[in-house]
């Protein structure tokens, strides 16, 4: 298999974040595997999160990117209000590390910082952590097959939705 | 206090004119938010855990009540207690963590010492200290809350020892706790690791209300609604089977009686939906077993969608998935949420995924069901702004299908409502809001004109 130079996993984990933020969401689901992990655990006391989520809780959990799809279905629906007036995003990602392949899937490491402005109430919040990713080849494609999003600051004003992480 | 409240002026309580009004002002005023904090709050019993947090000697969490900081922690002869999480020396909080373990507790300032059960171990450097002889005098032990009691593993807490006993209190709502707690082949209910806090810009009665609305689902969730719709017709294997998919009390066109609510003594409310025994619940494992063991009446009732309040902070949401939330309030429009999962101990690997996966995809902050409330908590509160028309129109449906006392669903159980309501898909009884008003005058009359 191809190996994953860091000039490219960046390129992968800036291009998801501009489609992010841009709203662009038919693009943002095609990055992923239809068979993807999207996580983000919760925390399960001062400083440890859960690790198993069959037995601990998560803010999101997800297996397949179908869940994905609903997600961003309920955001189009206009029959969710917390998505009417869509908050405004920015992702930023840094400190990437690539690792070595395990089982055809490259892991990539990085940190984010999401700014989130929530328009409808004018307040702005920025949601900070690690990211996880891990890249599988498809059909000669850099897919991600896992998004891990571990949240430090995890006390939510009101809602935090997919494209503010 | 800059203004005196006159309490009819805040609820107009007239049975016989059909006649339930809340003001506005109760929502936004932060001098009446000052005398709740006190009265009802730090007044009165308030729910601050379960005991399965604190399950070993030397355990303990922290929690708060009103605004006191206060630690439960179990002693080493097993022994739970509650106490103010202060220092007695220099009220610096003594214990940081939200929970652990430990024999000992050391005040980070001075060194004062505590051990598990809040007995002040040492005073650091005391021979050496000339305190006079009044010193000895007081206590330099941890100061235990007033009252502090547990029912079923659900410990509440009173600051004001002038309440009554917490079986009083909690009155026929004990059999609505033994629901939740039965289910467990131990009888012990557990929270699911992980806790999940969020906050809300807007007053702590709109939570109170929102978990016994039956009115807002079809409105506030047709967002979801329309993905149980499109899942149950793909039947995709990816996606989480949901209890509310397989239940149709609260569709418009469900025919017959579909559930209604219960009114309770010292504020409590009940609003239950019929929910089918079937595997979309996580319990459906042990159906057989719990209706040989509890009859198959309450057994049905286990099942039900049932959303329990116990004024003035706990609610324990059995629908889509089992919820336990403790309300939180931070200031009249600002409150924090902090809710957890909880489980019957000792069910099925297989039941508690289930039960998580559930619980992911309708609550938490991040999932699709609980935004959609809280951004209309938020955008009520902008409303209760007005002041021309004081009086809210939100407490009178229902009014003339409220009864004294229960009803043959009730009586299943053996269950004895102050007031209950049956009602068809349409009905969505807002009457039984009464029930917190009332209480919440009660605590409110010593203090307003």
């Amino acid at each position: 298999m191809s190996a994953l130079g860091k000039a490219e996993a960046e390129a992968i984990l800036f291009r998801e974040a501009l489609l992010l933020d841009s709203g662009d969401y038919d693009a943002w689901l095609a990055l992923y595997t239809p068979d993807c992990l999207f996580w983000m655990p919760a925390w399960r006391d001062d400083g440890t999160q859960t690790e198993d989520p069959d037995r601990e809780l998560s803010l999101i959990y997800y297996r397949g990117r179908r869940n994905l799809e609903d997600r961003i279905a309920r955001i189009r629906s206009g029959m969710s209000v917390a998505s009417v007036v869509m908050p405004r995003v920015a992702h930023m990602i840094g400190n990437v590390l690539v690792g070595s392949a395990d089982n055809g899937e490259v892991p990539v490491d990085s940190s984010f910082v999401v700014n989130v402005h929530d328009v409808r109430t004018n307040r702005s919040h920025a949601y900070f952590g690690r990211y996880e990713h891990g890249f599988r080849l498809e059909n000669g494609e850099w897919k991600i097959s896992r998004k891990i999003i571990r949240l430090m600051n995890d006390v939510v004003p009101t809602m935090l939705d997919v494209y503010g992480i | 206090m800059t203004k005196a409240f006159v309490l009819r002026d805040l609820v107009d309580d007239r049975p016989k004119d059909g006649v339930f009004r809340v003001n506005r002002a109760i929502f936004r005023d932060p001098d009446l938010f000052e005398l709740e904090m006190k009265h009802i709050f730090e007044g009165g019993w308030v729910f601050v855990g379960l005991a399965t947090q604190a399950e070993n000697p030397h355990d303990y969490f922290t929690s708060f009540v009103g605004r006191v900081p206060i630690v439960v922690s179990r002693d080493g002869e097993g022994v739970l207690n509650c106490f103010v999480n202060a220092c007695p020396h220099k009220g610096v909080r003594l214990v940081h963590k939200v929970c652990g373990n430990a024999r000992r507790h050391v005040c980070p300032y001075h060194s004062w010492t505590f051990d598990s059960g809040g007995i002040n171990r040492n005073i650091k450097w005391k021979k050496s200290g000339c305190y006079a002889p009044a010193f000895d005098e007081e206590s330099h032990d941890l100061a235990p809350v007033a009252r502090f009691g547990e029912y079923r593993g659900f410990l509440f807490a009173s600051l004001n020892p002038d309440v009554p006993s917490l079986d009083d209190f909690l009155g026929e709502t004990r059999k609505l706790l033994d629901l939740v707690v039965d289910k467990s082949p131990e009888g012990v209910v557990e929270l699911v690791p992980g806790r999940v806090t969020f906050t809300y810009a807007a007053n702590w009665k709109m939570q109170l209300e929102n978990c016994s609305d039956q009115y807002h689902f079809t409105s506030t969730h047709p967002s979801y609604i329309r993905i149980l719709d499109q899942r149950a017709r793909e039947k995709a294997e990816e996606v989480v089977q949901a209890t509310l998919g397989a239940a149709d009390f609260w569709q418009e066109d469900a025919a017959g009686i579909t559930g209604g609510t219960m009114s309770f003594e010292h504020g409590h409310v009940l609003n239950w939906g019929v929910m089918p025994v079937s595997s979309a619940q996580p319990d459906f494992e042990r159906a057989d077993q719990l209706a040989q063991a509890h009859g198959v009446a309450k057994r049905n009732w286990m099942f039900n969608m049932r959303n329990l309040t116990i004024f003035p902070n706990l609610q324990v949401a059995e629908n889509a998935s089992s919820q336990m939330r403790v309300i939180r309030p931070l200031a009249a429009n600002l409150t924090e949420m902090q809710t957890w999962c909880i489980a019957p101990r000792g069910e099925s690997p297989e039941a508690r995924a289930l039960r998580i996966r559930q619980y992911e995809d309708f609550f938490n902050p991040t999932g699709m069901a609980t935004p959609d409330d809280t951004v209309c908590y938020e955008e009520a509160q902008l409303g209760m702004a007005e002041q021309e028309r004081p009086w809210l129109q939100g407490h009178a449906r229902g009014l003339t299908a409220s009864v004294p006392g229960g009803n043959d669903y009730s009586d299943m159980i053996d269950l004895k409502p102050a007031r209950s309501v049956l009602a068809d898909a349409q009905l969505c009884d807002e009457s039984l809001f009464g029930s917190y008003y009332r209480a919440w005058a009660a605590r409110m009359a010593e203090v307003l004109a």
